[in-house]
């Protein structure tokens, strides 16, 4: 990619390429032409992640693909199980347990809790404040420790959330240890620090996306919510027991870096709470449907065509799968929301920009490459 | 999956949210659409009325362009292009569904209708399954890098295949596994 590059002409205008190795990019790369300190254009290099997921699942038994579908983001692997295991539920028609289902929601909201974490962490080694990162990545651990002892996997769980249900049912005294990292949660929140000086300037107003802009783009999730629009896919569409607990949707209005991050602590909050009422309410009995306990191989999928839809940490998160009734599935469809984040609203957000705000606008994303290459 | 709460039972019962669209789509196109389940319409339409459709879906509030697919229905020649479109207003998630033929895949670009949103899901599948999207100004190369086989993602394209032919030696004694 280096060679393409164009030599710099003599009135300064130049191509700087950010990422595939830079330490803060992830494995995504962005080509931008400079005049002085200002971006002309981006164009984003995707592709250092393209596994193939959508075909590869298509040679795979439903099984199979539970444990492939931790891999498409390796930040938030057990939200992108349970994606794959609802698809799978609603295309065989298969009641999950009620167990199962607070489970389900349990997981996810620990995985986004601690998604959030590492985006809090990220960002800040992006503006400068490197004790952010290391405070978020040490707090991060106590949830790794629990999906350890949950799932026995730290980042992949391994298809935990399964089609049917859940792998296993919670080892004893899991809602202890679960309170007592929600009660490390909440310290952490109160350790983010948001307000200092250097940080506001790193943020507010850089990277303004309004809402007519948000909605062009195909923005979804907390870049949505900081634009000034309450979408939640567990809001509008609850999925598992979403219905029945209560919880706020953060909104933000100003659009910029710095709304974004909020929304992001706000949502942690939200998450934590949400968490608690599930353990409050975890009924007892079956966490696999009866179809599923002794799974066979052999199973086939009734044909048919379903689209899920989850609210990721990232944003909206969608898989469209159809079977025409062999043992894999005919065709996987991921929507993952950073297609759309890192591609059109980020090259849209770098134009014009200063090179120095480049990683505060790329970081205030929640950028996943895993999901957006598939 | 099971309906869960009083209020989803309700609401399973009327959907009149969904009929009224269907009702709209009929009576401007003389479609039938189906209702699949609470939230989720599903339309079949030829191409021709592909873009008038989608851009009266549009005002009619599916504003967000959630995802674009194509199944490759190898048996019977066509790709089959959904749009799945979503509406904050509504709430409702609508698909709509054209099939095209396999070895010509040309149809309209969506693109003036939901603009850059569309304008990079059809430069994916552009790339993945080989359909022309006429009036997408930015067609160019995504995901693969230095690419010249056909589409990947066809049915017909055997990967595993592939892989042994470029990569892989028969007479090395760890990869000729794959050749058994």
């Amino acid at each position: 990619m280096i060679d393409q590059l164009e030599p710099a002409p003599e009135k300064g205008e130049y191509d700087f390429y950010f990422g595939p190795a830079h330490p803060g990019s992830g494995n995504f790369g962005v080509k931008l032409k400079i005049e002085g300190e200002k971006v002309i254009s981006a164009r984003a290099d995707p592709g250092y992640l393209h596994r193939g997921f959508e075909k590869l699942m298509e040679y795979r038994l439903p099984l199979q693909n539970a444990v492939l579908s931790d891999r498409l983001c390796i930040l938030e692997a057990m939200n992108w199980n349970l994606i794959h295991a609802q698809a799978v539920d609603q295309l065989m028609h298969i009641e999950v347990p009620e167990r199962a289902q607070y489970i389900r929601v349990i997981m996810a909201e620990l995985s986004r809790i601690q998604s959030h974490i590492i985006w809090y962490g990220v960002f800040s080694l992006a503006t400068g404040f490197d004790t952010g990162f290391k405070i978020a990545f040490g707090y991060r651990d106590y949830i790794m420790d629990l999906f350890e002892l949950i799932t026995g996997g730290r980042v992949y769980p391994a298809g935990y959330l399964c089609p049917g249900g859940v792998r296993r049912d919670f080892p004893p005294n899991t809602e202890q240890k679960i309170l007592s990292v929600l009660d490390l949660m909440e310290e952490m929140v109160q350790l983010e620090e948001l307000e200092n000086p250097s940080y506001l300037q790193r943020t507010e107003g850089i990277g303004v996306l309004s809402l007519e802009d948000a909605l062009r783009l195909g923005a979804t999730g907390p870049v949505l919510r900081a634009s000034g629009m309450a979408s939640d896919v567990r809001k509008e569409e609850p999925y598992e027991i979403y219905d029945r607990i209560d919880f706020d949707v953060p909104v933000k209005g100003e659009g910029d870096a710095y709304a974004r991050n909020r929304i992001g602590i706000e949502e942690m909050i939200q998450s934590i709470g949400i968490v608690r009422q599930a353990l409050d309410e975890l009924p007892g009995g079956e966490v696999r449907a009866s179809k599923f306990k002794k799974p066979k191989l052999a199973t086939k999928i009734p044909a048919g065509e379903v689209y899920v839809r989850n609210e990721v940490a990232r944003g909206e998160a969608g898989m469209y799968m159809v079977s025409n009734g062999e043992k894999t599935p005919y065709r996987v469809k991921i929507r993952g929301p950073d297609f759309l984040h890192m591609i059109p609203v980020l090259e849209f957000l770098l134009k014009g920009a200063e090179v120095a705000d480049i990683p505060a606008i790329y970081w205030s994303l929640n950028i996943c490459p895993a999901d957006m290459d598939r | 999956m099971a309906v869960k709460g009083e209020n989803n039972r309700e609401k399973q019962t009327q959907r009149e949210g969904e009929r009224d669209i269907l009702e709209k789509i009929s009576q401007k196109f003389n479609i039938e659409g189906e209702i699949e389940r609470n939230q989720r319409i599903w339309v079949s339409v030829d191409k021709e009325i592909l873009i008038k459709l989608c851009k009266f879906m549009r005002d009619q509030g599916f504003v967000h362009l959630s995802a674009i697919s194509v199944t490759d229905w190898l048996d019977e020649g066509k790709y089959e292009i959904v749009y799945l479109l979503w509406s904050y207003t509504d709430k409702i998630l609508l698909g709509i569904k054209t099939k095209i033929d396999r070895d010509n895949p040309i149809i309209d670009s969506v693109v003036p209708v939901w603009m850059e949103s569309a304008q990079i899901h059809e430069r994916e599948l552009h790339e993945l399954f080989g359909v022309v999207f006429e009036g997408n100004s930015d067609l160019a190369p995504l995901f693969l890098e230095d690419w010249d086989g056909p589409p990947p993602f066809r049915k017909d394209f055997d990967w595993r295949e592939y892989v042994r032919e470029e990569y892989y030696d028969k007479e090395n004694v760890r990869e000729g596994v794959y050749f058994d």
